[in-house]
Parts: C-alpha cells; sequence; structure tokens
C-alpha cells in the first residue's frame, strides 16, 4: 500500500449509514479522485453484470477516478431480507450512498446500469450516465417470462408491493445525463457501443473489450461533467 | 423503428444473431444449427432467465409482440420449432 488512500486498484469495504440501517459500498481507487458511484440492475441482472462493473470501475481507478459500488439492500452483503424490503428503500440507498461518496471525497457521477437507472434520480450528483436503462415494466416482464419456463421470478421472492412500484417505475429525467446503448439496441441513446448483452447470459464471464469501452465513455464523461 | 424483416432469410439470420447473443454462444457455433438441432432443455446456456432475454429480443429485433400465451417449451424445443414460431409471427 502506498499513501494517499492506497494504490488505484486496491478494493476496499466500506458502510454507509441510510436512516437506522447501514449498507454496504465497495470502493476501488482513492478516496479524494474524482467519484463515479455505480447502480447495479435489480435481481439476475445484478449478478450478471457484476463481473462487468468491476472490471470497469478497475480500469477507471488506473485512469484516476474513484469508483463506488453500492449493495441494495436485501442484496449483496445487506443484512436485510428482499422481501422486506420496499422500493422506496432502493432509491433511499442510492440517494444516501451518493451523500456518502460526497462528504468522503468528492460529489459523484453517478453510472446506473440497466434497471439501476430507475433507482438514481434523487442523487445530489454532479451527473448522470446511464447504460442500456429500461422501464420498470420491461423488468417485471422479463422476470415474469423467466418464470414460464422455470422458477417464478427467477427465484427471486420481492414484496408484492415493490414488484406493484417497479411496474409503475422509469427513469425520471435528470440534468446533465448521457446515455449510452449496445449497437444491438434499437431505443435512443446519446451514443452506441458493440458488445454483448450480458445482462442476458447465465454464464455471462467478462467481456474486456466492454469494460474497456465502459470505461472510456465514463472517463470522457467524467471529465465533462466537472466542467459544468 | 426499422421495417419489419420481410423475407424468411431475413428472420433466421436474425434469430441465429439473437441465439448467439442472448445465450453466449460461438456464432459459428450457431450457424450449424439445423431444424432438428434441440435447444430448450439440451443446450446448458439456455436457461430461464435466457428465456427472457430471448423473447425481448426477438421482439425489438423483428418487431414483433409475443405474449405470454403463445409460450411454451415445445415452441422452443428445437432450432426449427423456434424459427417457424419467429416466422409466423413476423411474416404475416
Amino acid at each position: 500500500m502506498s499513501g494517499g488512500g492506497g494504490s488505484p486498484g486496491a478494493l476496499a469495504f466500506e458502510r454507509f449509514r441510510v436512516g437506522d440501517r447501514e449498507e454496504w459500498l465497495m470502493r476501488i481507487g482513492r478516496p479524494h479522485a474524482p467519484a463515479i458511484l455505480f447502480v447495479p440492475p435489480l435481481f439476475e441482472e445484478m449478478n450478471r453484470t457484476r463481473a462487468l462493473i468491476v472490471a470497469t470501475m478497475r480500469r477507471l481507478a488506473r485512469g484516476g477516478q474513484c469508483c463506488w459500488l453500492l449493495d441494495l439492500s436485501g442484496t449483496g452483503e445487506s443484512e436485510r431480507e428482499l422481501a422486506d424490503v420496499a422500493w422506496g428503500d432502493w432509491r433511499h440507498d442510492v440517494t444516501a450512498a451518493a451523500a456518502y461518496v460526497a462528504e468522503k471525497g468528492k460529489k459523484p457521477l453517478v453510472a446506473s446500469l440497466r434497471s439501476g437507472a430507475l433507482l438514481d434520480a434523487g442523487a445530489v450528483a454532479r451527473g448522470w450516465w446511464r447504460f442500456a436503462p429500461q422501464d420498470g415494466a420491461a423488468v417485471v416482464r422479463d422476470m415474469v417470462r423467466a418464470g414460464l419456463a422455470g422458477v417464478e421470478w427467477a427465484g427471486y421472492a420481492p414484496a408484492d408491493g415493490l414488484k406493484a412500484a417497479l411496474e409503475q417505475a422509469t427513469p425520471a429525467p435528470v440534468r446533465t445525463l448521457r446515455t449510452l446503448r449496445l449497437a444491438s439496441d434499437r431505443a435512443e441513446a446519446d451514443a452506441k457501443i458493440e458488445g454483448p448483452a450480458l445482462w442476458r447470459r447465465s454464464e455471462p464471464g467478462s467481456s474486456a473489450e466492454l469494460a474497456d469501452a465502459l470505461a472510456a465513455d465514463l472517463q470522457r464523461w467524467s471529465r465533462e461533467c466537472v466542467a459544468f | 423503428m426499422a421495417a419489419a424483416p420481410d423475407d424468411s432469410l431475413e428472420v433466421e439470420a436474425t434469430l441465429r444473431a439473437v441465439l448467439a447473443d442472448v445465450l453466449g454462444l460461438d456464432r459459428a457455433r450457431v450457424a450449424t444449427f439445423r431444424e432438428e438441432t434441440p435447444l430448450f432443455g439440451a443446450l446448458p446456456e439456455f436457461d430461464s432467465m435466457a428465456v427472457a432475454g430471448l423473447l425481448t429480443e426477438l421482439e425489438e429485433r423483428l418487431g414483433i409482440l409475443i405474449e405470454d400465451h403463445e409460450v411454451d417449451a415445445d415452441m422452443m424445443e428445437t432450432f426449427g420449432a423456434l424459427l417457424n414460431f419467429a416466422r409466423t409471427k413476423a411474416l404475416r
């Protein structure tokens, strides 16, 4: 470990407070570098994009950014059960994580993947970046369809209230937003990149090319957001 | 929205591309799929989340809508069955 918060590639876990509970953030990068807070997708896509997100974070940390990834309540290292989580809790998690990151170092750019974009609008941020965002109705449709061929909701059991709120959720308008999508996606975006929809795959592995492309795009956008 | 694919070869090419993308299969391998090649239940990559992804990607790339009641194990059992389903939806 060198001084100034450790080597840029070092990984650390920190607890942040949300109301009367605590959740976890993973950090890669020096705390006082320009901050990027990653918001993962929900349910199975969270697992399937984890390696991609961490690979992207490592690249950005080498490029001088400080990257953070939160565990939403009821997922990852959280002590809560998914069944006890309300939709508002997840939005509060993101807002509280962004506040924690700002307090530890710098106001973050919020980088959301897929359904993470449904949770990111309440954060105090210097900008937003969304990769392949989708409506909550599309998430619900995928989970119902996953059940057509096997276990209902692919084995996830969120509360009915959370499902109902998710069905109505859309990515909220935010200032200073860049939206990126895969070239195979017909929806509108500021830019499109080639690459696989890893979140669809049962054994996603990670795509070095996709992580390279995401990190390069985020690095540029992070610099632009400093100027705003 | 782009125009719906207007011939069955294009539907077949789209289906092969979606299978490769969603399941993470090598394109050369997918190119060898024949009508009788078994898919759902035979390929470990073809799990329940992959079913959701496959249907959604087919909808987006073919400009179609698939109802839940149209989905069952039979229509995904072989490459031929899935191709027949995609053609019926896209070319009518």
